[in-house]
C-alpha cells in the first residue's frame, strides 16, 4: 500500500486535466516548538498541516495552484486553478516557454532520517529540556533563552512522467542563549534527525558558561586573524551556496563563480560538497521535482568544480538537473544546495586553532548577515552571543560584538587550519512549510577577517 | 464558523485561564515574468484554525488545517497539552480590553481576484519587454501580488469579530551585467515592488510599463558609474530606503517583547529599555514617529489585532523623544502600561500572534519636495532603493546599501554613483535628521518580508515616509 502522502499525491494528480505534463506534491507537517526566555516558557506552537501543490505544464510554461484542503472537490478545484493559470501563461507569452518538461522517474536511495520516537512530538520531552536549560543557567547565575523543536515531514511527488516518490524525515533542534545581568550572552545549539541525539545539559552548559565570563572590551575596527566556531562557518557557507553555486545565477552571469569554475577560488584546504546522506546531515531522498539527491563535489582542494541545477536552470546551459530544485518546476530565484558538507582538518579543537594567533578574534556565531554585492560574495553582518579576544594563543577576554564586511571567498581564501571535528549547524528557522536544513562543517582559523565597526 | 468558535471557547473556558481562536482563510496570487516568459504563476489557498490557551503562566498554541468541530476540539486538546507540559511559571496579567465585536473590511475598489489573469499578464509582459533593449540587461523581471485574508476571532472574554483584508501591488527589476560587475535597479521599490492594502487599482496606478525604460537604462548606467566615495557627509534618503531605515532602527527597536527580553534568542533585544519612555532622546526635534493601525492603505492596518485589541494610533517618538512602544496585552501589563498598543499579529492560521509593527510612520516635515531638498543641500549624496540591510541584535549599529546614489554639489543632483552604502548608530543617526520633505512627498511603502518568531513568520507592514536629510553620515563603508 502506498504511503498516505503518496496516495494523496496520486489522487491529486488524477484530478489534473490534460496538458504537457503535471506534478502533484504533497507535504505533511507535524511539528512542535517550545520557546523560552528569561528562564521561563514563553510560547509553544503545535502544528498539523498538509499542503497539496499541483503544477501544470503547457507548451514550456508552468502554472501552480496549492491548497491545504484534501477532499475530492478541493483537489478538483485546485487542478482547475492550475490549468487556468498555465493556459493564461502560455497565451500571454505568445511563444513557447523554456521549461523543458518534468523530469523522468529515477530511483532515489533510501536514508535513515526518520526516527519514530522523535515523530511522537512528545511535549513532555520538550518540557524536560527546558527545565534542564533553566537549571544549567541558574547554576551559572544567568538566564536561559532559546527554543526546542521537533518535527516530522512527509513529502510525496507524483507526476505524469511516472515519478512516484515518498520521503519521510524527522528533525530536532535545541538552542540555548545564556544571558547575564549585564547583557553578556553565550550561544550553543544542536541539530539532528532525532531528539535522542540532543543533549540539553551539554548545550545549556556550553551556552551559559560563555555568558558568565566577565565584562567585555571594545576592539577597534580592522583586520584580525579569526577563529570561527562551526556555527559561524555554516553561516558563511550557506551564503556561498546561494551566491556561488546557484545554477540559474550562474547562467545569468550574476553568479560569483562566473568564469571561475576550474580555478582556485579559496584556500587549498577547502573541500566542499553537497552530500545529502553524509553522516550527521539532514538527509533527503529527492528534490522538489522528484529528482534523486546525490553527492556532488563543489570545491575540491580550493578549486571550484561546478554549480547546482534544477531542471529549468539546467536547460538554460544544456546540462542535467543535479537534484537541487527548491520548488516544483524550479524556484524563480534558482536552485541551491541544501546539504553542504565541508571536510575537516587537523586541529583537535577551537583551542588548538587559537594557538598560533598573537592577537585576534574568536567568533561563536554571526547574525543578520546579508549580501552587499552578491557577485563578489561581499557580506556584512555582526558577531553575536560569544565574541572573545584571542591573545598569545588563547581566549582571554570577552569582546563587544563586531560588524564584519568581507567576502566569503576572501575569508575562505585565507583559511590556515580547519578543526578535525565537524558538526551539523542549523539556525533552526522554519518559515513557511518546515524544511530543516543545516551545514556540516568544522571550526576554522582564517588569517584575516575585516571588521568595520 | 462563528458558532464553531463560540462553542470552542465555551469548551476552553473551564480548562484554561484564557483562550482565543482564529479561523483564517487566505488566497494568494503571485505572478512573475522573467525575460519575457511567465516565470511564476501561482495561486495558493489555505484555511485552518489556530487555538491559543493560557494555563497558569504558560501559553500553548495548536493549529490544524481542519475547520470542523472534531478538528477544533483536537487542536484545543493539543494546545492544552503543550501548555501543561512546560515548566511551571508565574502568571502575569493581561492588559484589559473590551471584547472585540463586529466586522471590518479593508477598502478595495477593484477586487484583484476578479481581474482576468490576461490583464495582469499583459501589463507584466509589457513592462518586462520594456526593460530588454540593451544586451547588458541579463535579467528583466516584473512581479504581481494579490493577497486576501479573511478571519474570525473569538476569545473566552467574549470577543467575536470578523475581518477581511485585501492587498495588491507589484514592481519591476532589471539586472545588468558587464565586465564582472552586476548592477540592479528596481521600481517602485526593491523586493517585488510596492504592495498596499488596496485593490487592483493600486497595481494599475504603479504604471510599471512606463517605468521600464528608465529602470533598465539606470541599471546599465550603474555599470560604468564611479563608486560611492568613502567619507562622512550629508545624506538624503529617498522614501523607500527611509522606510527600511525606519523599520529596522525604530520599528523593531520599540517592540516591547524585544525590550522585555522575550525575543532575545532569535530576533534579539533592543538598546531601548522599558524605563526609557519620556526620557530617551531618540533623534532630532524633527523626528516624529507614529504607529498607526488606522492608516488607509497600510499593510499594518486592521480593525482588531490578533488578540482582539482595536487598531489604534500610538505616538512612538515626538519631537525626537521616545513616547511609546509597540505592545501586546501581556507585554503592556508587564511594562506597566494601561492598555495594549494592539500590535499582536500572526501570519495565517498556523502561527501564534507576536508583537509586530503596524504602520510605523515618520511624519512629514516642511522641506518641500525632494528637488527642493536637493536644492537646499550644498554637498552630499542622495541614495535610493534598498539593496542590502543589516543591523545588530540590539538594533543599534546598522549598515545599508542601496541600488543607486547621486552626488549633490551646490544644490544640484550630479553624477550617478554605484555601490552606495552607509552605516551608523541609531540615536546618533536620527540626531542628524535636519530636514523632512513635506506632505505631498509622503507615502506609505509596503514591506512584505519582515521575519520574526519561531517558527518563523513573515509580516506585512507599511511605513509612511517622505525623503529626508541626515547630517554627518559615514558613507562608502562597503
Amino acid at each position: 500500500m502506498a504511503p498516505a502522502a503518496l496516495d494523496l499525491a496520486e489522487r491529486a494528480l488524477a484530478a489534473m486535466v490534460s496538458g504537457d505534463g503535471a506534478q502533484a506534491t504533497v507535504t505533511k507537517e507535524r511539528s512542535l516548538l517550545l520557546r523560552f526566555a528569561r528562564s521561563r516558557p514563553t510560547q509553544a506552537t503545535s502544528l498539523n498541516d498538509t499542503t497539496v501543490e499541483l503544477t501544470a505544464v503547457r507548451d514550456g510554461h508552468v502554472g501552480t495552484a496549492a491548497t491545504n484542503r484534501t477532499d475530492a472537490e478541493a483537489l478538483r478545484a485546485c487542478a482547475r486553478a492550475a490549468d487556468t493559470v498555465v493556459r493564461a501563461a502560455a497565451a500571454a507569452a505568445g511563444t513557447s516557454g523554456s521549461y523543458p518538461g518534468l523530469p523522468a522517474p529515477a530511483r532515489a536511495r533510501a536514508h535513515a532520517a526518520h526516527d519514530p520516537e522523535t515523530a511522537r512530538l512528545d511535549p513532555d520531552a520538550g518540557g524536560a529540556a527546558l527545565t534542564t536549560a533553566f537549571e544549567a543557567a541558574a547554576g551559572h547565575g544567568v538566564e536561559a533563552h532559546g527554543a526546542w523543536t521537533a518535527g516530522e515531514v512527509e513529502t510525496a511527488v507524483a507526476s505524469s512522467t511516472g515519478v512516484a516518490a515518498n520521503d519521510r524525515v524527522t528533525d530536532a533542534f535545541l538552542k540555548v542563549v545564556g544571558i547575564a545581568g549585564d547583557g553578556r550572552s553565550g550561544y550553543a545549539s544542536q541539530t539532528a534527525c532525532s531528539l535522542g541525539a540532543l543533549d540539553p545539559h551539554v548545550t545549556a552548559e556550553r551556552a551559559t558558561r560563555k555568558a558568565a565570563c566577565g565584562t567585555p572590551d571594545r576592539l577597534e575596527p580592522g583586520e584580525y586573524p579569526v577563529v570561527l566556531e562551526a556555527h559561524a562557518v555554516a553561516d558563511l557557507l550557506t551564503w556561498l551556496g546561494t551566491l556561488a553555486f546557484n545554477g540559474l545565477a550562474h547562467a545569468d552571469e550574476r553568479g560569483a563563480l562566473c568564469g571561475r569554475l576550474g580555478t582556485r577560488v579559496v584556500s587549498p584546504a577547502i573541500n566542499l560538497s553537497d552530500s545529502p546522506r553524509y553522516p550527521g546531515t539532514l538527509p533527503r531522498a529527492f528534490d522538489a521535482e522528484g529528482v534523486p539527491k546525490a553527492p556532488l563535489p563543489l570545491i575540491q582542494d580550493g578549486v571550484a568544480t561546478r554549480v547546482v541545477h534544477d531542471t529549468r536552470s539546467a536547460a538554460l546551459v544544456g546540462a542535467q538537473s543535479t537534484g537541487h530544485a527548491l520548488t516544483p518546476a524550479g524556484a524563480g530565484d534558482g536552485p541551491s544546495p541544501t546539504n553542504l558538507v565541508m571536510m575537516g582538518g587537523g586541529a583537535a579543537d577551537e583551542a588548538e586553532l587559537c594557538r598560533p594567533i598573537e592577537r585576534g578574534v574568536y567568533v561563536t556565531r554571526l547574525w543578520y548577515t546579508n549580501a552587499v554585492r552578491p557577485k563578489e560574495t561581499l557580506l556584512t553582518g555582526v558577531t553575536r552571543d560569544g565574541t572573545f579576544l584571542i591573545e598569545d594563543g588563547r581566549v582571554t577576554r570577552p569582546l563587544h560584538d563586531l560588524r564584519f564586511t568581507d567576502t566569503v571567498l576572501g575569508i575562505l581564501g585565507r583559511v590556515q587550519e580547519l578543526g578535525a571535528r565537524s558538526v551539523l549547524s542549523s539556525e533552526g528557522e522554519f518559515y513557511g512549510r518546515r524544511f530543516a536544513t543545516g551545514v556540516v562543517c568544522p571550526p576554522l582559523r582564517t588569517g584575516s577577517m575585516r571588521f568595520t565597526a | 464558523m462563528s458558532a464553531l468558535l463560540l462553542d470552542l471557547m465555551d469548551s476552553a473556558a473551564g480548562r484554561a485561564d484564557y483562550a482565543d481562536a482564529r479561523l483564517v482563510h487566505s488566497d494568494v496570487e503571485r505572478i512573475s515574468t522573467r525575460n519575457g516568459a511567465i516565470d511564476e504563476l501561482d495561486h495558493t489557498e489555505e484555511e485552518g484554525l489556530g487555538v491559543r490557551v493560557r494555563v497558569g503562566g504558560a501559553w500553548g498554541f495548536a493549529a490544524t488545517r481542519g475547520t470542523d468541530r472534531a478538528a477544533a476540539d483536537e487542536a484545543l486538546a493539543r494546545a492544552l497539552a503543550v501548555a501543561l507540559a512546560q515548566p511551571r511559571t508565574r502568571a502575569t496579567p493581561l492588559a484589559p480590553v473590551a471584547p472585540a465585536r463586529g466586522d471590518w473590511r479593508s477598502p478595495a475598489r477593484i477586487d484583484p481576484f476578479d481581474v482576468p489573469l490576461e490583464d495582469k499578464l499583459a501589463t507584466l509582459v509589457s513592462a518586462d519587454a520594456g526593460m530588454r533593449g540593451d544586451p547588458r540587461v541579463k535579467v528583466a523581471r516584473a512581479h504581481y501580488l494579490a493577497h486576501r485574508v479573511e478571519k474570525t476571532f473569538a476569545s473566552t472574554e467574549g470577543a467575536l469579530c470578523t475581518q477581511r483584508s485585501t492587498e495588491c501591488g507589484g514592481g519591476i527589476v532589471a539586472l545588468a551585467v558587464s565586465d564582472g560587475d552586476a548592477q540592479v535597479r528596481s521600481h517602485p521599490g526593491s523586493f517585488r515592488g510596492d504592495i498596499a492594502q488596496a485593490g487592483h487599482e493600486h497595481f494599475t496606478a504603479l504604471h510599471l510599463p512606463s517605468a521600464a525604460a528608465w529602470v533598465a537604462d539606470e541599471a546599465v548606467a550603474l555599470l560604468s558609474a564611479p563608486p560611492c566615495p568613502a567619507e562622512r557627509t550629508t545624506l538624503i534618503l529617498d522614501g523607500e530606503q527611509l522606510a527600511l531605515q525606519l523599520h529596522e532602527s525604530v520599528g523593531h527597536a520599540v517592540e516591547l517583547d524585544r525590550i522585555l527580553g522575550t525575543e532575545a534568542s532569535y530576533a534579539g533585544t533592543s538598546f531601548v529599555s522599558a524605563t526609557d519612555l519620556d526620557r530617551l532622546r531618540y533623534g532630532s526635534p524633527l523626528m516624529n514617529v507614529t504607529a498607526d493601525a488606522t492608516a488607509p492603505g497600510g499593510l499594518g492596518t486592521f480593525g482588531w489585532d490578533d488578540e482582539g485589541v482595536a487598531g489604534q494610533r500610538t505616538p512612538i517618538v515626538r519631537d525626537g523623544e521616545l513616547q511609546g512602544f509597540l505592545s501586546s496585552r501581556e507585554s503592556a501589563a508587564e511594562a506597566g502600561l494601561e492598555r495594549s498598543g494592539g500590535c499582536m499579529r500572526a501570519e495565517g492560521f498556523a502561527r501564534q500572534p507576536l508583537v509586530r509593527m503596524t504602520n510605523v510612520n515618520l511624519e512629514p516635515g516642511d522641506a518641500g519636495s525632494l528637488e527642493d531638498l536637493i536644492a537646499a543641500t550644498d554637498r552630499g549624496v542622495l541614495m535610493a532603493t534598498n539593496r542590502s540591510w543589516s543591523i545588530d541584535s540590539r538594533r543599534l549599529h546598522f549598515q545599508f546599501a542601496t541600488e543607486a546614489a547621486w552626488e549633490i554639489v551646490d544644490g544640484e543632483r550630479r553624477r550617478l554613483l554605484k555601490n552606495p552604502s552607509y552605516a551608523g548608530t541609531t540615536p546618533a543617526f536620527w540626531a542628524g535628521l535636519d530636514a523632512v520633505c513635506s506632505s505631498p512627498e509622503w507615502q506609505l511603502w509596503g514591506v512584505v518580508n519582515c521575519g520574526k518568531g519561531e517558527p518563523g513568520q513573515v509580516a506585512h507592514v507599511s511605513h509612511g515616509t517622505a525623503p529626508a536629510r541626515f547630517r554627518g553620515v559615514e558613507i562608502g563603508v562597503a
